[in-house]
């Protein structure tokens, strides 16, 4: 049993790696080589990790070879957009201004409840206001909507908005992160100060600090409400 | 592709490397010393006509305990299913020893030389093996 229990340590740590050299999309986002190789690796993994006269090896080098794959696939459709074509598909119109386009639905094996269900998903509950839905070769839909139905945006509307910063966090359940400290341009001597004097508490009753470029915080404490302020501006970020 | 990615890549890329060539080493030196010396056995019963010799003995000790060294190395890369006849093949050996059974050690050095044959064709990677 103790084999087990360690050679599923060892599996794990390797699929764990190899996950993480693939990149982070999601399962939704995938290409169909990704999710192939995902399926496989799930299964291949399982192996020797229930069989014990199996060697580890055995497990290893063919998830180690899938990952070589998808890299060498990788490259290859970021080199030739024919290959990319080939082995992740195209994009297909599946929606266009006359209306839904029955040969594409057919192609890509679609029901209308699957257009209208993908639309929907998208904000639009009528498809008299999409003017396009395009069908990605990850399997997500992508609507563009007509433009009487586009959601009007501050350019539409002629109106001047400050511009937005994304805020910085420096301190999460008590512990300063030190490289966000580091692009905010402040120290831990700073940041204890700006505790004390909005929070009124010590450093390890914070439950989250955040920072923007413009000098808008948030501060919460562990027990207590979080409420917004203002700072000076950061100069660093 | 970032540089990061492609030393990846390369590890990943030398280590199968690796493990083919030392898996073809390992497995095919580990068999063929286990074949030679059950043809140096069959040798010595050709001479002798008996089992019961100090020679054979020796023979049958050495093939044991090279056997039992390899086995542990060969557990890396081989299923141990696969190796797990001839270790219980040479334990039938020494049986036939002491009651001198010569027709069953023939058998059964035998059957240890055609699992070690098949099997370095089992592991060759040619068109059969790979279909």
């Amino acid at each position: 049993m103790l084999t087990i229990i360690i050679r599923s340590i060892i599996i794990y740590f390797i699929v764990l790696f190899i996950y993480r050299i693939m990149g982070k999309r999601q399962l939704g986002q995938m290409q169909p080589f990704e999710l192939v190789l995902t399926l496989i690796i799930a299964d291949l993994a399982t192996i020797p990790m229930a069989e014990v006269s199996v060697p580890v090896l055995h497990g290893v080098v063919p998830l180690f070879t899938l990952v070589v794959l998808h890299f060498l696939l990788t490259l290859l459709t970021k080199c030739s957009i024919v290959l990319s074509k080939i082995i992740s598909g195209k994009p297909s119109i599946i929606i266009n201004p006359k209306g839904i386009d029955y040969n594409a639905m057919k192609k890509l094996n679609l029901t209308t409840d699957d257009i209208f269900a993908a639309i929907r998903e998208c904000g639009y509950f009528n498809i008299s206001q999409v003017q396009y839905a395009i069908m990605e070769t990850n399997g997500k839909v992508s609507v563009m909507p007509k433009s009487e139905f586009a959601p009007a945006t501050n350019a539409d509307l002629n109106l001047q908005v400050d511009e937005s910063f994304v805020p910085i966090i420096l301190v999460s359940e008590g512990k300063i992160l030190k490289e966000n400290a580091k692009i905010a341009g402040l120290d831990e001597m700073q940041i204890s100060n700006l505790v004390k004097e909005k929070g009124n508490g010590s450093l390890k009753k914070v439950l989250l600090l955040t920072v923007d470029q413009a000098g808008q915080g948030y501060i919460q404490m562990k027990s207590g409400e979080g409420k917004t302020f203002e700072t000076q501006r950061l100069v660093s970020a | 592709m970032k540089v990061i990615h492609i030393v990846n890549l390369l590890l990943i890329l030398f280590l199968l490397v690796g493990i083919c060539v030392a898996e073809e080493i390992v497995v095919s030196r580990s068999l063929q010393d286990v074949q030679d010396r059950c043809l140096y056995i069959e040798q010595i019963l050709e001479r002798d006509d008996t089992l019961k010799t100090t020679e054979m003995a020796l023979a049958i000790d050495n093939l044991e305990y090279n056997w039992q060294d390899d086995e542990g190395k060969l557990c890396y890369m081989v299923n141990h299913k696969n190796i797990q006849e001839i270790g219980q093949e040479i334990a039938k050996i020494k049986q036939y020893i002491a009651s001198d059974d010569i027709d069953a050690f023939r058998v059964s050095i035998e059957t240890i030389k055609s699992y070690c044959k098949s099997y370095m064709h089992f592991m060759g990677a040619n068109f059969h093996n790979v279909l």
